[in-house]
């Protein structure tokens, strides 16, 4: 039970807004942990927390035994840390597979990477990634031209590619059709183990359907943390969404 | 698009990218043996000579998104470099016993200032031309990308700084020359041969470092760092959670278009036989942004020719009686219709051209194909 994530007593607060108060919570190597709660929870604003776009205004992240909170973006995401935001982020005039090659962070630094790709070498990787995420057929165009959807799947493809051992997901499913979440949910589900993760959703099934434990937020704190059915009969969890019709319908 | 074929490999995609570079660039060198005539020769090397300085802009503009509304003043510092080395060739000349630059005996200076002491050497002051630019520039963006200093405010910062360093140089004028800059030089010579500024060895000079200059610059773009600003021009953060340290990325597209930058500037003494403060001055600096964005920010060749083409059209406009006073009017019309309808500017006007073409053959290709299987005659 070593923990891989933690965040002590994490508080941050925008303008007198304490959008996190207080937070704890810890993430073993290898787990999918989803994070659910009502709007305004601080769900966003704690993996905002961990990949360094905010930084707390009191309290701790140590992954891996560093210490998260001093260190600059691009540092957490050297040590390890990858993440997926809630709007759609790729580069939208490079095509699908430069998109897929600046992923593929192997080597950052300027120098570097001042050489040419002219054997193709890691063009099979990239195929490989097009494929798991469907996007093959659209490997050459720029990836302005996808769909929601597609962009969507081209972010998760590019956390893949990037290869980090903790992964962060803020609403990956948001604009998916059915078919395509369960498509996700099924990808996240063979990504578990290999990597962390840690998946904001509000879609209950999907969290259902690849959660093995359900941490709870509100109002800036953990509220419960358990398995679905156990979150679900939580009395404070049952109090916090009264009103929105239940946990499901969240 | 089905214009890429599958087993296309990288190495043939290059080739044809190169193609339009190496096409305009046999042009270059071709056109002394059709025009015999060393003025007009010494014009076109003055315009490639801006094509090299817009085509620095177009990498830290159109490749890294970096709107540089001061690259004249890497241009400038480039220049003046070179201007004082072959003002030094001159002593004691043109300038008696005192072994002292024209312009110092009539500024009472007595001694010649340290910094100018090392420009007596031709190789030092070619390197400082390339390294002060790069140097200034890579200190500037220190600054501002690792600020996170973006869009708007950075061709701010970058304007304003050309205009100090303008005024610094005309306000000391018992070193610089001022308001009239460093005049009546010394011809460059290199490996033995001498560059007159109207001679075919300049024109060819300048050519020569057109080639370099959109193959350094190309090399860059296909690199795998100048994939990765591109790709943060295009979305800054996204780049930063991948782990890349953007500032660094930032600084070096920055202070490579200023070394080009300051190349363009030695050679713009070399053509024009002096160096003024009006190189760095704030209406050449815009003017190299309309160049860019009229030939097309994000294609080399294409900022290249937007320079050679309009700056060859100032010249000649701002020459005729008819438009003495309006040529800028013509210019900033000329601006206003690229923004509005061609935002990829003449290389991107080019290449859907080219696209066209190739569909229309294609469609061509297939109606004959049908024609000839359906046994009836087509038109």
């Amino acid at each position: 039970m070593s923990s891989h994530l933690d965040l002590r007593d994490v508080s941050v607060s925008f303008n007198g807004f304490k959008a996190l108060n207080s937070l704890n919570m810890s993430v073993r190597k290898g787990e999918l942990r989803c994070l659910i709660g009502p709007n305004g929870a601080g769900k966003t604003t704690a993996l905002d927390i961990i990949c360094g776009k905010v930084k707390p205004s009191a309290g701790t992240v140590s992954f891996d035994g560093t210490a998260l909170q001093d260190l600059e973006e691009y540092e957490i995401a050297r040590a390890g840390v990858g993440r997926k935001f809630q709007v759609p982020s790729v580069f939208r005039e490079l095509s699908v597979s430069d998109n897929l090659e600046v992923a593929r962070a192997r080597r950052t630094s300027v120098l570097g990477n001042l050489h040419w790709n002219i054997g193709n070498a890691g063009r099979d990787d990239i195929e490989r990634l097009a494929e798991l995420v469907g996007l093959t057929e659209q490997l050459d165009r720029p990836a302005a031209y996808l769909s929601h959807g597609q962009t969507q799947w081209l972010e998760i493809g590019m956390l893949v590619a990037q290869d980090a051992e903790l992964i962060l997901m803020d609403e990956p499913t948001a604009g998916m059709t059915a078919q395509e979440t369960r498509k996700t949910a099924e990808l996240f589900v063979r990504l578990k183990g290999k990597h962390t993760l840690i998946v904001v959703e509000h879609d209950m099934g999907f969290v259902k359907a690849i959660g093995d434990i359900i941490s709870v937020m509100h109002m800036g704190q953990m509220l419960a943390e358990g398995t679905a059915a156990e979150v679900e009969a939580h009395p404070e969890v049952r109090r916090a969404y009264l009103g929105s019709g239940g946990i499901s319908h969240a | 698009m089905p214009s890429n074929a599958p087993n296309s490999s990288g190495l043939q995609r290059l080739i044809a990218q190169l193609a339009p570079l190496l096409i305009v660039c046999a042009l270059m060198f071709a056109l002394p043996v059709l025009l015999n005539n060393d003025f007009l020769l010494n014009k076109v090397a003055r315009y490639l000579v801006l094509g090299i300085l817009t085509i620095s802009l177009g990498l830290s503009w159109g490749f890294g998104g970096i709107l540089n509304l001061g690259q004249a003043m890497s241009f400038g510092l480039g220049s003046y470099a070179m201007a004082m080395a072959l003002k030094l060739k001159t002593v004691p000349v043109h300038t008696g016993a005192s072994g002292l630059p024209d312009f110092m005996v009539w500024n009472n200076v007595q001694h010649l200032p340290w910094f100018w002491e090392p420009f007596r050497s031709l190789s030092f002051a070619i390197a400082a031309g390339l390294l002060v630019p790069a140097l200034v520039a890579a200190g500037l963006g220190w600054f501002m990308f690792r600020g996170r200093v973006t869009g708007v405010y950075v061709s701010i910062i970058t304007l304003a700084t050309m205009v100090v360093i303008n005024l610094v140089i005309i306000d000391q004028q018992s070193y610089t020359g001022g308001f009239n800059g460093i005049t009546d030089l010394a011809q460059l010579e290199l490996f033995g041969i001498a560059f007159d500024a109207y001679g075919r060895a300049t024109y060819y000079l300048v050519a020569g470092c057109v080639l370099l200059s959109l193959l350094v610059a190309f090399a860059f773009t296909k690199s795998r760092a100048g994939l990765i600003v591109q790709a943060i021009r295009d979305h800054e953060s996204r780049v930063r959670y991948f782990g890349y340290d953007v500032a660094l990325y930032q600084i070096f597209v920055f202070a490579l278009s200023a070394a080009i930058a300051g190349l363009a500037g030695m050679l713009y003494t070399v053509v024009m036989e002096f160096a003024s403060p009006t190189f760095l001055g704030v209406q050449l600096s815009l003017s190299v942004v309309v160049w860019c964005a009229v030939g097309g920010r994000q294609s080399l060749v294409g900022a290249f020719l937007g320079a050679v083409l309009v700056a060859g059209m100032q010249g000649a406009l701002s020459e005729s009686a008819a438009f003495l006073e309006t040529w800028t009017l013509v210019m900033g019309a000329l601006f206003v219709l690229v923004v509005l309808f061609l935002p990829k500017g003449l290389a991107g006007l080019a290449q859907s051209t080219w696209r066209w073409v190739a569909q229309r053959r294609q469609a061509a290709g297939s109606a004959v194909a049908r024609g000839v299987s359906q046994t009836e005659g087509s038109t």
